[in-house]
């Protein structure tokens, strides 16, 4: 019992590395994409692409988080990635 | 700052909030519940009035989560202002007791009364010039012959002196006689005195309005701390209330928060609270116990022929038995009470 507790958290802590290194991959993006809104003279919050970004999750979804559950964590996602560009844009901006 | 939008509201009003928050400099938390969606806004270092944001379509409320004033909060100044006035502390371990009488009638009341308080361990003597009087026809003060009074008994003892300012015109003159400017409960929210104070060197007594929250008694600290003058202390003296058995509601929860809310010496007025001599001790033992940094209370010679407030003037010998019983609870919470041998006489008379 105890035996499969600890390959199961070990599980966990492997996929919590994966999930890290796609988090910053989709941050990375995420920051080229900023670039290229404030080179093409765009806002950095562009709602309609919100909820596009957030009905592709839902359709891709297979459970066992329901769609609910994987919006709220993708505007958690979303709402970082805003702030990412905003900084990258502060600090452009005052060099 | 918290957003709560409406049951109803739709996606492009959301949006459209989101879109005003990000145009402000914040950074926006959504989060989708079943019913409503809430909106985090951190960061922003624009001064903005959330109205612009009430008024946006689908929004249902908006709540600051920091206070509206600056330099008065704990959070720009965690430590406690120790206001210092020559060798009175006030704000620091001692709790600093200022007493005399309401106003000054004669050479012999202000003397007698401050003879009587320093025995009994006071700092400060408190005593008007210029009062403010809820009737015209009531006796309204000596004017400058009662601050030259006031200032020479005070010398005399070797006492501060706290005066009350009602208006911009006395302050010159009040400036010349007073250690410490007090503003009454009437003139809290008098913005240009407040304004003017704030370019004074002298500390300021501010009292709570009577019926002022404690927010706005705090944004009136912060017109004269934004003004320049640093020191400025607190008194609570009472709200209106729909009680009639004390003349106000001497509201002691008060000095808990604003020792929580913020860094500035927080005082209490048992005396103006109450209204009634036989309330005062007891409001002034609970004030001290609660951590009060200091007390504003009434004292005359002769309280059945004072002038003014002579119904909550305390007996000098009630004075001194007051003073007795705080220098045992003070220590309980870690304060002390006037530590300098004062005389015994007259006490428990």
């Amino acid at each position: 019992m105890t035996g499969d507790l600890d390959d199961l958290r070990k599980r966990i802590d492997l996929l919590d590395e994966h999930l890290v290194r796609l988090l910053n991959a989709r941050a990375a993006c995420a920051l080229e994409i900023g670039r290229l809104k404030r080179d093409l003279g765009m806002e950095i919050y562009q709602p309609a692409r919100e909820v596009e970004v957030l009905s592709h999750v839902a359709e891709v979804n297979t459970g066992p988080l329901d769609t609910p559950a994987l919006r709220r964590l993708f505007e958690r996602i979303i709402d970082e990635a805003r702030r990412l560009e905003r900084l990258a844009d502060e600090a452009r901006t005052s060099e | 700052m918290v957003v709560v939008m409406q049951e109803r509201a739709t996606d492009e009003q959301i949006q459209r909030v989101i879109a005003k928050l990000v145009e402000m400099g914040f950074d926006v938390h959504r989060s989708t519940g079943a019913l409503r969606t809430v909106l985090g806004a951190v960061g922003g270092t624009r001064q903005f009035d959330t109205a612009l944001l009430e008024v946006l379509d689908g929004v249902q409320e908006v709540m600051r989560i920091t206070e509206p004033y600056k330099l008065a909060s704990r959070t720009f100044k965690q430590d406690d202002t120790v206001i210092t006035v020559d060798d009175v502390r006030i704000g620091g371990d001692e709790v600093i007791v200022m007493a005399g009488p309401c106003s000054a009638e004669t050479e012999e009341q202000v003397e007698t009364t401050t003879a009587a308080v320093k025995r009994a361990g006071a700092k400060v003597l408190r005593g008007g010039a210029f009062k403010p009087r809820s009737s015209p026809y009531s006796f309204q003060g000596l004017g400058e012959e009662g601050l030259r009074l006031l200032k020479s008994a005070a010398d005399r003892h070797s006492l501060k002196l706290v005066s009350e300012v009602m208006d911009i015109s006395q302050l010159d003159l009040i400036e010349r006689y007073s250690d410490i400017l007090q503003v009454g409960a009437r003139n809290m929210q008098n913005f240009t005195l407040l304004r003017e104070l704030g370019r004074s060197r002298k500390p300021i007594l501010l009292k709570r309005g009577i019926s002022a929250t404690i927010e706005e008694w705090l944004l009136s600290a912060e017109y004269i701390l934004a003004g320049g003058n640093m020191s400025v202390m607190l008194c609570e003296r009472g709200i209106r209330t729909f009680e009639s058995a004390t003349r106000n509601t001497l509201d002691i929860s008060a000095i808990p928060v604003v020792r929580k809310l913020s860094h500035l010496p927080i005082l209490v007025d048992p005396s103006h609270g109450t209204g009634r001599r036989d309330k005062v001790a007891p409001m002034a033992r609970a004030a001290v116990a609660a951590g009060a940094d200091g007390l504003l209370i009434e004292v005359h010679n002769d309280p059945d022929h004072a002038l003014s407030d002579g119904a909550q003037s305390l007996f000098p010998a009630q004075f001194d038995r007051l003073m007795a019983e705080l220098r045992i609870i003070a220590p309980a919470i870690g304060r002390s009470i006037c530590l300098e041998p004062v005389a015994r006489r007259g006490w428990g008379v």
